[in-house]
């Protein structure tokens, strides 16, 4: 039996193997049998142009999918961070779609919402 | 953290440990940094975990066992959780829990190893769908791919998906259907025979035992894929693939894709490391001699990130290049550099002979980029097919032009995800190759780094 660490995901408690990244703690040890309980299928974040739903697609460094705010840390690749006790992760759901330039100029023109 | 180094090596794979253990065995004062909370890389992921043990081959934990040995053994120092953003002559820049660092180093090695080759289609940005190296992971991790071992769809076509699908049968995890999207029929056959072919008799048992394992579980082999489609809502629900101009359904809440390796190369074009173009294979990879030097003074590179050979070799190759570093610093000379490489030099042509075969087997089907003009091709910034097609029809010929246009590669993964793509639709819309259309150039920083971080590295010492 391998040693165990508290994670806490939207302040819920998970207890996962010590030593695994935050991302593989989700996505393997949160499944239920209840299709739309199963947090290990739930978002990550939001992805932040047309704010559709988001999961590790690699978990190795790449994709940046994995997106999630730990210890008060914005943007954090998740599958890049050993789970430690105590950690407190929460999944970035912003389900408005927005751009993270500021205004629509910025935009090249073929991307603006008004264009006329 | 660090004062001078001789050697800095980013990326703790098989290469790179390797690299550090030749490296040290001259007396070089080496550092290896890793992005990754431990060392292993890829092929030798969580191997300090009893899980990451179980799910590995014998002959692959033996191997790796014994490098984590000579690599604790060597006195080389490892820096876990960093990452590398940035390179400049002799120095590196990284960062590590927020925080920026400045390493400074004679020379430096970079064996960043490979990644799975993303192909866009519809849907892959659900939750539910992910690579077979994530799966991999999970795995190994202790984890569960799908809620009460409920059935898995396997996609693609790549040596990956033939271990997962072992490890899946392992763990008692039904593969629902397997759709093949390679060129070549009777891929399992050509398995069976390569080793033979070859007279790498280990290969060929391990091939064989994969082979027969999967054809006495009857797993539903679909051959000739040529679109696949992600559905639901809010995650995966169901997959639509279509075969002889015919869609069929099946459903599953997990879609795994594999369409092989290629080597990662953004730090490679960020730098101004010469690319060559690997027609097979369809990559770009590093230029270098079998010695990892490149044509920039000081920088070499190695492992599956220079070519990809797979892990055994890499081990060899990271152990060349720790001997040539020492070697080209004047610590060694040339006869005794030649000498203490002999054997991994001889071991590792063996190796990349052998498993030349695999390069063929599983080159990539250029149609699978053919997606559909719906399909996102940049993930990060929702750019689909279509705006990339219109952006070549209104004139912009490269992928940098398509990028300055559409966005596409401009989002927090750099293009990680969407540059080879990018440049196969760009190239198949002009009816040109996909080497004259050139590759998405990458700049510095090489991962995003936030201000905070950045600043942090003028920030006084306290
Ligand atoms: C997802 C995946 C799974 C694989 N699984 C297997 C397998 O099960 N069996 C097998 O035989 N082969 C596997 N391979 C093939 C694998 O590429 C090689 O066999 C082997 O791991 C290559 O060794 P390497 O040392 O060259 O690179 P890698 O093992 O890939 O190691 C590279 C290391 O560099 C680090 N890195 C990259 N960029 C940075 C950066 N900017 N800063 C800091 N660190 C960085 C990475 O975190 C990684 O740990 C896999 C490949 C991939 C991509
Ligand atoms: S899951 Fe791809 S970067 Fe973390």
């Amino acid at each position: 039996m391998s040693d165990t660490v508290k994670i806490y995901v939207d302040e819920k408690m998970m207890e996962v193997p010590a030593g695994i990244s935050v991302a593989a703690a989700i996505l393997g040890h949160s499944h239920s049998h209840n299709h739309s309980n199963d947090q290990s299928r739930k978002a990550f974040h939001n992805n932040s142009m047309d704010a559709s739903p988001r999961a590790p697609y690699c978990l190795m460094g790449v994709c940046f999918e994995c997106m999630m705010e730990i210890d008060g840390e914005a943007n954090v690749q998740s599958c890049l961070v050993t789970v430690q006790d105590g950690m407190q992760v929460k999944r970035q759901l912003n389900t408005e779609a927005f751009h993270y330039k500021n205004t629509e100029d910025d935009l090249p023109e073929n991307r603006r919402t008004n264009n006329d | 953290m660090i004062n001078h180094l001789d050697l800095l090596i980013v990326g703790a794979g098989p290469a790179g440990l390797s690299a550090a253990v030749a490296a040290r065995s001259c007396g070089l004062d080496v550092g290896v940094v890793d992005e990754q909370g431990a060392m292993g890389g890829q092929i030798f992921r969580n191997l300090h975990l009893p899980f990451g043990r179980d799910v590995l081959d014998e002959h692959d934990k033996e191997l790796g066992l014994q490098l984590f040995d000579a690599f604790h053994a060597s006195g080389a120092r490892f820096f876990s959780e960093t990452t590398v953003w940035g390179a400049d002559k002799n120095t590196v820049f990284c960062k590590h829990k927020g925080k920026s660092e400045k390493i400074t180093a004679t020379k430096i090695l970079f064996t960043t190893g490979g990644m799975e080759r993303p192909i866009p289609f519809k849907g892959w940005t659900l939750p539910g769908v992910m690579t077979a190296g994530a799966a991999e992971i999970i795995l190994r991790s202790g984890g569960h791919i799908s809620a009460d071992k409920e059935p898995v769809v396997l996609a693609g076509n790549g040596p990956l998906l033939l271990s997962l699908a072992m490890h899946l049968i392992d763990e008692g995890i039904p593969i629902a259907a397997w759709l093949d999207t390679g060129r070549f029929s009777h891929k399992l056959g050509s398995i069976m025979h390569m080793g033979s072919a070859l007279g790498d008799i280990p290969y060929l048992k391990r091939g064989m035992h994969m082979a027969l394992r999967i054809l006495k579980n009857k797993i539903p082999i679909i051959q000739g894929v040529n679109q696949i489609e992600a559905l639901g809502e809010n995650s995966l629900e169901k997959i639509r693939y279509q075969k002889n101009s015919k869609w069929h359904e099946v459903a599953s809440h997990t879609l795994i894709r594999h369409e092989n390796i290629i080597p990662r190369v953004q730090i490679a074009s960020a730098l101004g490391v010469e690319l060559v173009w690997d027609s097979v294979q369809r990559y770009w990879y590093p230029k270098t001699d079998e010695y990892g030097r490149t044509n920039l003074n000081d920088v070499y590179m190695t492992g599956d990130g220079a070519f990809v050979n797979g892990g055994e070799a890499s081990i060899n190759k990271g152990y060349i290049a720790g001997i040539a570093i020492a070697q080209d610093m004047g610590v060694l000379s040339a006869d005794e550099g030649a000498l203490r490489c002999a054997e991994s030099l001889a071991a590792m042509r063996k190796t990349c002979k052998a498993r030349n075969y695999l390069r063929y087997v599983f080159a990539p089907n250029p149609d699978a980029y053919k997606v559909p003009d719906e399909t996102i091709v940049c993930r990060c910034e929702c750019v689909t097919a279509k705006e990339i097609r219109d952006a070549v029809r209104e004139g912009f010929h490269t992928p940098d032009e398509v990028k300055r246009f559409t966005r596409a590669g401009m989002g927090p993964c750099q293009g990680r995800m969407c540059g080879n793509a990018l440049a196969e639709i760009i190239a198949q819309e002009q009816g040109v190759s996909v080497e004259k259309v050139g590759m998405l150039r990458n700049r510095q920083p090489f991962a995003p780094v936030t201000l905070g971080e950045y600043c942090s590295l003028h920030a006084p010492k306290i």
